[in-house]
C-alpha cells in the first residue's frame, strides 16, 4: 500500500514536471520573426477599459509589426471595473509591458508600478515633439515624475472634428424643418417651439410626441444636474465653475442660473412637455424611446445616444436625428458648449516595471508617431484603404467607403487597435490631409445624406459643429473635473454627498406644482447646506484651480 | 477519600483517551480524507479573515503591511455617525424582512397545494414555470420589471387603466411608497417556485398511512394539510428560518441598485449600496471593510438568537 502511493507520487510529480517542460518550451518556440528574418520584440499591453480584440493577422498590425519589429498583444477590460482589474493586478504585483488604467491609474501610481519616464523622453523625437510643451503638465502633483503619456486630445495643426459628441441642447432636424429654421439661442425658444411642434403633431408614427428627455440613471445623471453649468456661459467644468478673476471655484448649485433653469423644466414639465418617465427611466428605455423617433429634444452629451441616432438612420429615419444647439438663458450671454480638445492628465499609457526592455518600449511608441506609420494607423494603406490624388490629398472610392463602414472588415483589416497608443489628431504632419478619415472635408461632404445637406444648407453652415460657437482657448486649469478626488477626504465625502442630495432633490423640485417651486428650492438648497461640506468642496477645487495656474499658467 | 476521588479521575481519563485514540485509530481512513477539506477551509473561510484588520487601518492599496497608517475604531466610528447609515439598515431591514416573508409564505403555499395535485403533468409544468425565473440573473429580472410597471406600455398599467381602476397611469418608480412592494414581488416571482422544491422534497417523506388514518377519522382536504403536511415539514421550515436570519442584513443589492433612483433614494438604498459608494467608489476600502466586519457580527448574533429560541421551544436546529 506504502509502495504503491509512493509510486503513484512520483509518477504524480515527474508527470507535472513534463508538462511544464512542454509548457515552456512552447512560449519560447513560438517567437515570431518577421519577413526578413529578425526577431521579433515582444511586449504585452492591457488596456483597463472595453474594447474588441482584433484578430492577429489584422492586416495593418502586421504592417506595423514589419516596420517597427516590435508585436503587442493587447487586451482589454472584461466584466470588471476597471478599478478592480488593476487592484488584482496591484495584488498580483505582475503587471503587463504596457498599461492604461483609465479609472485606476492613480493606484498605479501610488503602487509604485510605473517606470517614471522623465529622464527617457530626450531621447525619442517623436515622443518629446508629441508631448511638446504639455509635458509640464504630465507631471505627477506629487513626486514631479511623469508616469504616463496621453494618448488622445494632441491636436496637430488644427481641430477638425465634424460632429459634436460633447453637451448640448439637442433638437429633430424635422422640428427645425418645421419651424422654418429658426435662430435658437435660448431656453425660452428652445422650449416654445417644441411646445409648438408638439401641439401640430400630437403623435409621430402613431405614437405620442415626447417633447423633452432629461437621462438621470446611475452616474448619467450628469444631464439633469450640469445644465447650469453651460447656461451660465462656462464650458464643461463638470465639478465646478471657476471665476476667472478670484481664480476660486464655485459649486455651481447655488447660481441663480440653476434657479431660472430648474424653474423653466418645472413650467415645461406642467405643461406636459417632459416626459413623465424621465427621472425613472433607465439607460435602455432612454435609448430605446430616443430610437423611436418621437422625442423632440434632449439635454444630453453627444456620445450618450450614439446608438440611437444609428438606429434612427437604419430606419431610414433621418429626419428624426438631432442637431446641437447653443443655448444660454439669454442672447447676451455666449455659449461655450464646444472646448479645444484637452489633454487628459489623469492617465495615459504608461510602462510598468514589470517592463524589461523599457527602451525598447519607448522607441516602439516613438516608431508609432512616426508620420508615415500614423497614416497606415488612421487611413491605413494605400491604395487598399484610400487613394491620394495628384494634389497628395487623400480620399476613397465607394467600396472602400462602405468596407469601412462595416464593423467586422474593419476588425479584420484595419480599424488599428493601437488607437491606445499616443496618437496625434487634427491634421496629418504634412497638413494635407485629416488624421482621421472621417473627418476629412471631402470625405465628410460625400457621406451626408439627403437630410443633412438640406438643413446645413438652410442655416449657410458646413458641418454640424457649425451650430456652437467654435471652442475658445482653454483655460490653463480647464476642466476642474479632471481634480483628482483623494480617498477618504473630506471634499471626496462632501462630493458624494452632494451627489445623494441633488439626485433626489432635482426630480423634487421639478415635479413640484409651480406654485411652489420657490418653498421647495428653498428647501433644497437649505438641505444641500446642511447635509455637506460644500466650504470643504470648494476649497480643495480652489486650491487645485490655483496650482494648475501657477504650473501651467 | 479524597486521594480515591483523583485515581478514579485520572482512570477515567486514561480511559477516555484511551478510547478516543481507539476510534480514531479505527476511523483513520475518515480522518486522513476530511483533512483536505479542513485546510481547505483554513485557506479560504479563516484566511481571509486576515483582511478584517484593514477596518482598523487607514488602507491605501500598494503599500506593504507594515506601513499602513492604524487608525483605531475610526472608521467603525464614521459608520456609525453617519446620519444616511441608520436609514440605510431600516431599509434593508425592512426590505430583508419582506422578502423573507413574502418567500416562505409563498413558497410553503405553493409547496403544499402542488402537494395535493394529482395530475403529475400538470404540476411538473407548474413546478418548471415557476421555478425558471430563478436562473434570470437581476438584470433581467429588473428589465422586465420595468417593462412591467411602465407607464406608457407597462402591463400592470393598461390593465388598471382599462378595467378603470385608475384614471391616470400610475408612475411606480416615482413614488417611495411603492417602492419596498416592488422589490418584494420581484423577489417573490423570481424565487418562489426554487423555495418550493425543498418543502415538497420534505412532503414526500411524510408517512402516507399518516394522511389515510386523517381521511378516515374524517379530515378533509385542508384539515390535512394543517394537521398533518405542515407538522410534517416543520422541521425543515424551522431549518431554514435560521439560515435566512442569519441572511437578514444581505437584503440584497443588485434589485434595489437597478431600480432605484433619485425620487426613491430615501427608501432603496441598502447597506450594500451605501458601502458601494462611500466606501469602494470613493477608494476607502477600509470603510467597506468596517461595514463588512458589522454585517457578519449582527449575523452571527443573529443566527445564535434565532438557534438559541428554536432550542427554547424544542424545535430542531442549526448548531
Amino acid at each position: 500500500m506504502k509502495k504503491s502511493l509512493g509510486r503513484t507520487t512520483t509518477l504524480f510529480i515527474l508527470t507535472c514536471l513534463v508538462f511544464t517542460v512542454v509548457l515552456a518550451g512552447c512560449g519560447s518556440n513560438l517567437q515570431s520573426k518577421t519577413k526578413d528574418g529578425k526577431e521579433l520584440k515582444e511586449f504585452s499591453a492591457f488596456f483597463a477599459v472595453p474594447g474588441k480584440l482584433a484578430p492577429e493577422d489584422n492586416r495593418i498590425l502586421k504592417a506595423i509589426e514589419e516596420k517597427t519589429g516590435v508585436s503587442v498583444t493587447m487586451d482589454w477590460l472584461t466584466g470588471q471595473t476597471a478599478k478592480e482589474r488593476i487592484g488584482v493586478l496591484i495584488a498580483g504585483g505582475e503587471y503587463p509591458d504596457f498599461i492604461d488604467g483609465s479609472d485606476g491609474t492613480q493606484q498605479l501610481v501610488a503602487a509604485g508600478a510605473l517606470v517614471p519616464l522623465d529622464d527617457y523622453i530626450d531621447k525619442y523625437p517623436n515622443i518629446k515633439n508629441y508631448l511638446g510643451s504639455d509635458w509640464k503638465k504630465m507631471k505627477n502633483s506629487k513626486d514631479g515624475h511623469i508616469y504616463f503619456i496621453p494618448q488622445f486630445g494632441n491636436i496637430q495643426g488644427k481641430q477638425m472634428n465634424v460632429t459634436h459628441n460633447g453637451e448640448a441642447f439637442w433638437i429633430q432636424k424635422a422640428v427645425l424643418e418645421w419651424g422654418g429654421y429658426p435662430t435658437i439661442k435660448t431656453l425660452d425658444q428652445y422650449f416654445d417651439l417644441i411646445e409648438r411642434y408638439k401641439a401640430a403633431h400630437p403623435t409621430i408614427d402613431g405614437q405620442p410626441t415626447i417633447g423633452f428627455e432629461i437621462i438621470s440613471y446611475d452616474w448619467r445623471y450628469f444631464a439633469l444636474e450640469n445644465p447650469p453649468l453651460f447656461l451660465a456661459g462656462y464650458p464643461n467644468e463638470g465639478a465646478a465653475i471657476v471665476d476667472k478673476k478670484t481664480l476660486t471655484a464655485l459649486n455651481y448649485n447655488t447660481i441663480p442660473e440653476a434657479k431660472a433653469y430648474f424653474k423653466k423644466i418645472n413650467e415645461v414639465y406642467h405643461k406636459g412637455l417632459v416626459d413623465k418617465e424621465t427621472f425613472t427611466a433607465n439607460y435602455d428605455q432612454y435609448i430605446s424611446k430616443l430610437s423611436t423617433g418621437r422625442v423632440l429634444g434632449m439635454v444630453d452629451q453627444g456620445w450618450q445616444f450614439l446608438d440611437a441616432e444609428a438606429s434612427l438612420v437604419k430606419q431610414k429615419l433621418s429626419e428624426r436625428t438631432y442637431v446641437p444647439l447653443s443655448i444660454t438663458l439669454s442672447e447676451e450671454v455666449k455659449g461655450r458648449y464646444q472646448h479645444n480638445p484637452i489633454l487628459n492628465v489623469n492617465g495615459g499609457l504608461a510602462i510598468t516595471k514589470s517592463c524589461d526592455d523599457v527602451e525598447g518600449a519607448l522607441q516602439y511608441i516613438n516608431d508609432l508617431l512616426d508620420p508615415e506609420i500614423e497614416i497606415l494607423r488612421t487611413w491605413g494603406q494605400e491604395g487598399i484603404d484610400y487613394q491620394v490624388d495628384k494634389n497628395g490629398v487623400f480620399y476613397r472610392n465607394e467600396e472602400q467607403r462602405a468596407n469601412a463602414k462595416d464593423p467586422d472588415w474593419v476588425l479584420a483589416n484595419t480599424g488599428s487597435p493601437l488607437v491606445y497608443f499616443p496618437h496625434h489628431e487634427g491634421m496629418t504632419a504634412k497638413g494635407k490631409n485629416t488624421m482621421d478619415p472621417k473627418e476629412q472635408p471631402d470625405e465628410y461632404i460625400a457621406t451626408l445624406n439627403e437630410i443633412d445637406k438640406k438643413v446645413l444648407k438652410a442655416y449657410g453652415y458646413k458641418k454640424f459643429t457649425d451650430f456652437l460657437e467654435p471652442a475658445e482657448e482653454n483655460e490653463p486649469w480647464f476642466p476642474i473635473y479632471t481634480y483628482n478626488f483623494a480617498p477618504n477626504a473630506p471634499e471626496t465625502i462632501a462630493k458624494q454627498k452632494m451627489d445623494d442630495v441633488k439626485r433626489k432633490w432635482l426630480p423634487k423640485v421639478i415635479m413640484t406644482p409651480p406654485s411652489e417651486f420657490d418653498k421647495a428650492w428653498e428647501e433644497y438648497q437649505s438641505t444641500l447646506k446642511q447635509n455637506v461640506d460644500i466650504k470643504a468642496y470648494e476649497d480643495a477645487l480652489t486650491k487645485e484651480v490655483r496650482r494648475r495656474v501657477d504650473l501651467w499658467g | 477519600m479524597r486521594s480515591s476521588e483523583i485515581i478514579l479521575d485520572d482512570k477515567q481519563e486514561k480511559s477516555w483517551l484511551k478510547y478516543n485514540l481507539r476510534r480514531m485509530r479505527s476511523q483513520q481512513q475518515l480522518l486522513w480524507m476530511s483533512i483536505p477539506f479542513v485546510i481547505f477551509i483554513c485557506i479560504f473561510a479563516y484566511g481571509p479573515l486576515w483582511g478584517w484588520l484593514m477596518a482598523f487601518q487607514n488602507y491605501k492599496p500598494g503599500v506593504s503591511f507594515f506601513e499602513q497608517e492604524w487608525v483605531g475604531l475610526d472608521q467603525f466610528k464614521m459608520l456609525f455617525t453617519d446620519p444616511d447609515f441608520l436609514r440605510v439598515i431600516r431599509n434593508t431591514l425592512a426590505m430583508s424582512l419582506i422578502c423573507l416573508i413574502l418567500g416562505f409564505v409563498g413558497s410553503i403555499g405553493l409547496a403544499l397545494l402542488l402537494n395535493e395535485l394529482k395530475n403529475v403533468l400538470f404540476k411538473r409544468i407548474v413546478q418548471t414555470v415557476s421555478y425558471l425565473p430563478h436562473f434570470l440573473s437581476w438584470i433581467i429580472v429588473t428589465g422586465i420589471v420595468a417593462d412591467v410597471l411602465s407607464t406608457e406600455t407597462g402591463i400592470v398599467n393598461v390593465l388598471l387603466t382599462k378595467l378603470h381602476l385608475i384614471s391616470e397611469p400610475i408612475n411606480f418608480f416615482a413614488d417611495p411608497k411603492y417602492f419596498w412592494g416592488i422589490v418584494g414581488f420581484s423577489s417573490l416571482w423570481k424565487e418562489i417556485g426554487w423555495g418550493t422544491i425543498i418543502y415538497l422534497a420534505a412532503m414526500t417523506s411524510i408517512n402516507p398511512s399518516l394522511y389515510e388514518a386523517a381521511s378516515i377519522d374524517g379530515a378533509g382536504r385542508f384539515r390535512r394539510m394543517f394537521s398533518v403536511t405542515l407538522p410534517g415539514i416543520k422541521s425543515t421550515i424551522t431549518i431554514l428560518l435560521i439560515i435566512n436570519i442569519g441572511n437578514i442584513l444581505n437584503a440584497g443589492f443588485e434589485v434595489q441598485y437597478l431600480l432605484g433612483n433619485g425620487l426613491v433614494q430615501d427608501v432603496s438604498e441598502t447597506i450594500d449600496i451605501f458601502v458601494l459608494k462611500y466606501g469602494i467608489n470613493l477608494g476607502n476600502y477600509s470603510f467597506a471593510t468596517a461595514a463588512g466586519i458589522f454585517k457578519s457580527v449582527i449575523s452571527l448574533v443573529l443566527i445564535f438568537m434565532a438557534n438559541g429560541f428554536a432550542k427554547s421551544i424544542g424545535e430542531e436546529r442549526l448548531i
